[in-house]
């Protein structure tokens, strides 16, 4: 087997007193889901702020396509251009259209022209089916169809992977389908993607992988088979059933927002 | 026939008759007004991103710099600008070296053969305190409009691989100069007035010529007024511009 | 005062014999000017459309004139305007007059602004208490409102004390003034005097808008009030 498209070895990270991650790794090939989960504050966003070095870790190494992001003579900005992120808020451009959002990227980083970046930036609405929406600006869109925007975002840099932010957990319940929809067709075209969910029907329907993190470090990782059926672990177990308590209701009603939001 | 007309106009057809000295020294107000909102703008967003982005030197030397013009007096400032050259002068004498050259100007000759002064050691000082301490306070404007700005949308720039400083210029600055300018108008309508400050140290802007009129007529009220209505109509004018640029650039949604 | 005298021999000097004034014209401007510009906030918030009209061409009047002009104006412009007041006292008199009509146009906004901000809902339950809409306004709505006012305030003090210093120009002995007189009779010290002035200067302002601007809003914050 050849070498994983990304390896995690051993991220620490510490906000003031607060160590947020204490030793994480993990590797994802070519392909693959990933998906994170685990109780509000464990850690999953830093962690994934660590893969693109938006927030370096303390302590570790994270190695894309054989290029170790912790030296400090590797380009990150050429780096974060093969990572594709989608956040929890969209963090959309306030003063851009959809389509300027989409195509900045592609003009100011890849170096199109403005009319090829236009045409890609396009390609990528349609693949969200925002297409219609190109010309209005964010404050003109539900937010579902911002984060879908958010996701052409990603897309259209062609990415080797995208990281998923609890893309789905600011959103109306009855806007999350729409999200989740385009998310479930990216994944199954075959993209490379790490997301951060408590969407455990998505996961079933697609994570090759399931990683359970609480307290900055790994306590379970399993195919979404082994956590549907038997977890071994007790605060998975427990974390899971309050998920399914909580089923078709939304669980960040209760559980107020992850608490490293505040530091980042 | 004489027709005899009210006295408050033949007051003031005795106060315009001195046109010639009115529209000089409106043109030097508002050379001061737009040079020093210019400088200011610049300086201040330069100030604006170090206090925001800038290390911790760069940001503390940044607040120290606003919070020092915006604690003290114009008047007070620009009386310190405008004597520090002859101390340093003074003190440069007293080392037995050369004194400053401080009695310098640059005059041209105008259409009627009359000589224009430029620019000579105090219309400089004026120039450049207007400036420095319009800075201060556009900087500061500056700063809340960049804070104002999510801090995410900057993460999510760097996120697709635009570095800090292209995303500063590409994603936080377009945002925060359209947001900055309902602020800034406040700003650039209180300038005109403090343009004053010029006649204290001499240079002959709108209200030296109002005094040199009133010397000359005594019609203190009429002479006053004209000048206060000519500020009025100023400052309105400047505020009516922006609220129009501020309604062009709205990003719509918002 | 004696020959070269000492840095802080000037700056009690200063204070001494500037400060008073200066803090007089500093407390009549203000005080003023809030009374004018409560006046022009009710009539704004709460008047007809012709009475806040009214409020309207006020605020921009004032605020499109420049101090200086004002305190010429009523100084020298219309004589017999203080005819009630001791000759001695008349450019005194003018200065006040100047300050406070421009910090009510300034004030006007700020106290608009702040009761603005306090919900609408608390008005009617207040109401529905069975107060009247004055009762309402005194009991509900002010008390907020000032606490909301105060970082702004704390700015329109700053600016009305700086601005005092142009009352030295019809001859009003405020600290700028006395500054001069220490230059005028040391001089060989220029510079001296007017730094030291600055610093004064300093104390007086920045450590009341920083306490006000900073303190007073996370305060603010943590009633839940203003944002």
């Amino acid at each position: 087997m050849e070498k994983p498209l990304l390896q995690v070895k051993n991220i620490w990270k510490a906000y003031d007193e607060l160590q947020v991650l204490k030793g994480v790794s993990f590797d994802v090939e070519e392909g693959e889901v990933k998906v994170i989960f685990g109780p509000s504050g464990s850690g999953k966003s830093t962690l994934l702020r660590c893969i693109n070095m938006l927030t370096p870790p303390d302590k570790g190494t994270v190695i894309l396509q054989g290029t170790n992001l912790m030296d400090s003579d590797t380009n990150l900005n050429m780096i974060r251009s093969k990572i594709g992120m989608v956040f929890q808020h969209f963090n959309l451009f306030l003063h851009l259209k959809a389509i300027d959002n989409v195509s900045l990227g592609p003009r100011r980083v890849l170096g199109l022209s403005k009319d090829e970046a236009t045409e890609r930036a396009l390609d990528a609405l349609i693949q969200v089916k925002m297409e219609k929406w190109a010309d209005h600006y964010p404050a003109q869109l539900s937010g579902g169809q911002q984060q879908r925007v958010g996701i052409a975002r990603a897309l259209v840099m062609n990415p080797v992977l995208i990281l998923f932010d609890e893309p789905t957990s600011a959103l109306d319940p009855e806007l999350i389908g729409e999200v989740l929809q385009v998310m479930l067709d990216i994944a199954k075209s075959g993209t490379t993607m790490v997301v951060v969910t408590h969407e455990m029907g998505f996961a079933r329907a697609v994570a090759t992988e399931m990683i359970f993190i609480d307290e900055g470090v790994i306590v379970e990782k399993g195919t979404p088979r082994h956590f549907a059926i038997s977890p071994e672990t007790e605060r998975a177990k427990q974390f899971l059933h309050r998920l399914e308590v909580l089923y078709g209701h939304h669980e960040e009603l209760l559980e107020p927002e992850d608490k490293e939001e505040g530091n980042s | 026939m004489i027709q005899v007309l009210p006295r408050w106009l033949e007051d003031l057809l005795t106060v315009l008759s001195y046109s010639d000295e009115l529209i000089a020294g409106l043109s030097t107000t508002l050379s001061l007004y737009f040079t020093a909102l210019i400088m200011g703008f610049f300086l201040g967003l330069g100030f604006a991103i170090g206090r925001q982005y800038g290390g911790i030197i760069t940001s503390r030397i940044s607040t120290a710099y606003i919070e020092l013009i915006r604690g003290t007096p114009l008047l007070v400032q620009l009386f310190l600008f405008y004597f520090f050259p002859y101390s340093l002068s003074a003190t440069l004498e007293l080392l037995g070296l050369l004194p400053l050259p401080l009695d310098w100007s640059i005059q041209i000759i105008g259409p009627g053969g009359q000589v224009i002064t430029i620019l000579n050691h105090r219309i400089l000082t004026c120039y450049l305190m207007l400036g420095l301490n319009s800075t201060a306070y556009q900087a500061e404007y500056l700063r809340g409009a960049i804070a104002s700005v999510s801090a995410e949308q900057l993460l999510a720039a760097q996120s697709l691989g635009l570095s800090r400083a292209g995303g500063i210029r590409s994603i936080v600055l377009p945002q925060s100069l359209r947001r900055v300018i309902p602020s800034w108008s406040n700003e650039a309508a209180y300038l005109p007035k403090y343009t004053v400050v010029a006649y204290f140290i001499g240079v002959e802007d709108l209200f030296a010529a109002a005094h040199f009129i009133v010397a000359r007529t005594f019609l203190t009220l009429t002479t006053y007024l004209l000048v206060a209505l000519i500020y009025l109509v100023l400052v309105t004018v400047i505020s009516r511009i922006l609220d129009y640029v501020h309604d062009r650039t709205k990003i719509p949604g918002l | 005062m004696l020959q070269a005298p000492d840095l802080p021999s000037i700056f009690f000097y200063i204070i001494f014999h500037g400060l008073p004034i200066t803090l007089i014209l500093t407390a009549h401007g203000l005080i003023w000017g809030f009374l004018i510009g409560l006046l022009l906030a009710l009539m704004r918030v709460y008047g007809t459309r012709e009475i806040e009209w009214v409020a309207i061409a006020y605020e921009k009047v004032f605020r499109g004139i420049p101090l200086l002009v004002l305190i010429f104006l009523f100084a020298f412009g219309v004589p017999g305007l203080f005819w009630f007041i001791d000759p001695l006292y008349r450019t005194l008199a003018a200065v006040i007059l100047s300050l406070a009509l421009r910090s009510g146009a300034y004030q006007s906004q700020i106290l608009r602004g702040a009761i603005l901000s306090v919900n609408p809902g608390q008005q009617l339950a207040a109401r529905a208490l069975g107060m009247s809409r004055l009762q309402a306004f005194r009991y509900v709505v002010m008390p907020q409102a000032l606490r909301m006012a105060l970082p702004s305030w704390s700015n329109e003090y700053a600016v009305v004390i700086k601005d005092t210093t142009f009352a030295s120009a019809v001859g009003i002995i405020e600290m700028l003034r006395v500054t001069f007189r220490v230059v005028a009779n040391n001089p060989e010290m220029l510079f001296p005097p007017l730094v030291i002035l600055a610093i004064i200067y300093l104390i007086f302002t920045y450590p009341i808008t920083r306490f006000f601007g900073e303190r007073q809003t996370q305060k603010l914050k943590d009633l839940g009030l203003g944002g």
